[in-house]
């Protein structure tokens, strides 16, 4: 026989994993998803996700409330202590049932010696909430965010940073993409009236849904069908603004999940070229590809390796959705935050580069390349396509946006901005 | 010791009836020991022979807060039952799966210990839940057994596919 698994418990060390040993709570969070009851999973992700918005409070307060900090193995009792204050301070929880379950917890991680430790925390906390919250005053409490990003951010928006910073702490909403080889999207919509579900069609393109609140997808019409993908509006600017055309051969290139080279292939009959250096994520781009019925060329590389290049051919069209630090996404993914370090961002450019310069070796003349990111840092963006605009005579920029120069390429969209995930496109052609 | 592989619901051989044990013997301790590793491994609170695959009338379980009261049952029977209740179970043959189960309060039973001697147990609690469903498994029941056809073909379904994808994984 067995007893249900205490969330509590379970968040607790889905936070010890991502905040201690430095691992994606999408690696994590699904594992211990599926160690829970059904009804507890959106508990746990609720759980999980909350506190990593608002980290640095929770574990300031924490640190004051223990005289002597939790260490080794008692760690997660550090994060569980951070769980119940998250309960207390964010959740339409009774204030009894947030103590007691978290006090429950302590024995499901097999050390009931430490029940009287966390209830005397969580107690006092409700005692002594303002006088524990008075010296938050850092910006790293006040931000929830690590110092160097917050620098990063002011420096980059000097008059909206607090609204860049603040739209991180948001909750991200759900965006569908209707696939119009399978239904049209007038009889979708209907279908959503139809179940009372509530959406906006905000932007030019109207296969691009925005639902009213997130919704299980199995509980949306046509799911079995294939009548829709999940993808944010910003990330559906990617085939669009890439405008590929009929018998055009074309490469998605660092394609996983997907989501991007089926859109490509909705709009155009094209020889398309998918190519990801993580062979297990391209195995889920071929199930994508296989369920919408669609078909491509898959390339398992690195494509800054001349082999790998080598064996492709010249391409009409290019979408680049280059590695980069994700953080316009961190509304969506809070522990990406915590787990980034600032010298990761020199980095990642540099990467960026490597590609870039690569594969504008395999862009026909009069070809386009859409360079794109889901970042806000301009060292990633901006900055980026300077460098490379300036560095190659034959490039030129094929602007998204009016007031596009080579000083100021490109289209940074930011987190929250029509509700969409934070996001770079730059489009250029190569000249003669 | 070892960590023995745990039968999984809907697994047929969940439905042997378990046979009496003659002797208790050294491969019936060894067997104690790795039941035990096995249940702790797996976060268990009880676990019967049968789940490892062996057929005989043994179970062992342990449902104290710090794991360090173990219970050893041979040739286990209930000689009195008293009283009812509803409570959450849940089987580490049917994993992830939790729903309530009509059982007696308060149950006394005789068995024998892990060095063969006979004794007398009264429980109550959750230590009377577990008896009563581990001795379910010696004669090959399961708690979803008791709930409605349509929740226990929810639950087959679901493991039946979480199966499916586990051995796709493992390729």
């Amino acid at each position: 026989m067995s007893k249900r698994p205490n969330v509590r418990a379970e968040a607790a060390k889905c936070l010890l994993q991502v905040l201690d040993k430095g691992l994606s709570l999408s690696d994590v969070l699904p594992k211990a998803q599926s160690r829970v009851d059904e009804k507890d999973t959106a508990l746990l992700q609720e759980i999980c996700f909350g506190v990593l918005r608002f980290f640095p409070s929770y574990d300031n307060i924490t640190n004051q409330l223990l005289s002597k900090k939790l260490k080794g193995k008692q760690r997660v009792f550090h994060h569980l202590i951070i769980v119940g204050l998250y309960q207390l301070d964010k959740m339409r929880v009774p204030e009894h049932a947030a103590v007691a379950e978290t006090v429950q917890a302590v024995i499901a991680l097999k050390a009931p010696g430490l029940k009287g430790l966390v209830n005397a925390c969580l107690r006092k906390y409700t005692r002594e909430k303002i006088e524990l919250e008075s010296s938050l005053n850092n910006p790293v409490c006040q931000w929830s965010h690590p110092s160097w990003f917050i620098k990063r951010v002011q420096t980059a928006y000097p008059d909206n940073w607090q609204q860049v910073l603040d739209q991180n702490l948001a909750r991200s909403p759900m965006w569908l993409r209707v696939h119009t080889n399978n239904v049209s999207v007038e009889h979708f919509i209907d279908a959503l009236s139809a179940a009372n579900i509530g959406f906006e069609q905000p932007l030019l393109s109207q296969t691009a849904i925005l639902l009213e609140k997130p919704t299980p997808v199995e509980k949306l019409p046509g799911f079995e069908q294939g009548w829709f993908t999940v993808q944010d509006g910003a990330a559906q600017h990617a085939a669009l603004l890439l405008e590929p055309k009929n018998n055009e051969t074309i490469l998605d290139a660092c394609t996983a999940p997907g989501g991007k080279a089926c859109h490509i292939l909705d709009l155009a009959t094209c020889h398309l070229y998918a190519a990801d250096i993580d062979e297990n994520r391209l195995a889920r781009v071929e199930q994508n590809l296989a369920r919408l019925g669609a078909d491509a060329t898959l390339i398992c590389g690195n494509l800054s390796d001349d082999d790998v290049l080598a064996e492709m051919p010249m391409f009409d069209r290019i979408l680049l959705d280059a590695p980069c630090s994700a953080t316009g996404v961190i509304r969506r993914h809070p522990d990406i935050k915590w787990l980034r370090r600032n010298e990761d961002i020199e980095q990642l450019a540099n990467l960026q580069k490597q590609i870039l310069d690569k594969l504008w070796q395999k862009l026909n003349v009069g070809g386009t390349l859409l360079y794109a990111t889901c970042s806000i840092l301009p060292d990633e963006n901006k900055q980026q396509m300077t460098r490379f605009l300036k560095e190659n005579p034959n490039a030129s920029l094929n602007s998204i946006n009016e007031n596009e120069t080579i000083d100021d390429p490109g289209w940074q969209i930011l987190p929250g901005e029509h509700n969409m995930d934070g996001f770079f496109y730059c489009r250029i052609s190569k000249q003669g | 010791m070892a960590v023995l592989n745990v039968l999984r619901f809907p697994d047929e051989r969940l439905r042997t009836v378990a046979k009496e044990i003659t002797q208790v013997d050294d491969t019936i301790k060894t067997l104690i020991d790795d039941m035990f590793e096995t249940m702790y491994d797996e976060n268990g609170v009880g676990l019967a022979a049968t789940q490892v695959d062996q057929h005989v009338r043994m179970f062992v379980l342990d449902v104290s807060e710090n794991g360090d009261e173990p219970h050893v049952f041979i040739n286990p029977v209930i000689v009195e039952k008293e009283g009812m209740m509803i409570n959450e179970e849940g089987c580490l043959s049917v994993p992830h799966c939790y729903a309530k189960v009509e059982r007696a309060e308060k149950v006394t039973v005789e068995a024998l210990n892990k060095d063969g001697e006979k004794y007398q147990l009264e429980a109550e609690g959750l230590k009377a839940i577990c008896i009563q469903h581990e001795l379910d498994h010696l004669n090959g029941k399961l708690f979803v057994d008791y709930l409605s056809p349509l929740k226990r073909d929810r639950i087959k379904k679901k493991l039946e596919k979480e199966a499916k994808a586990l051995a796709k994984q493992q390729g």
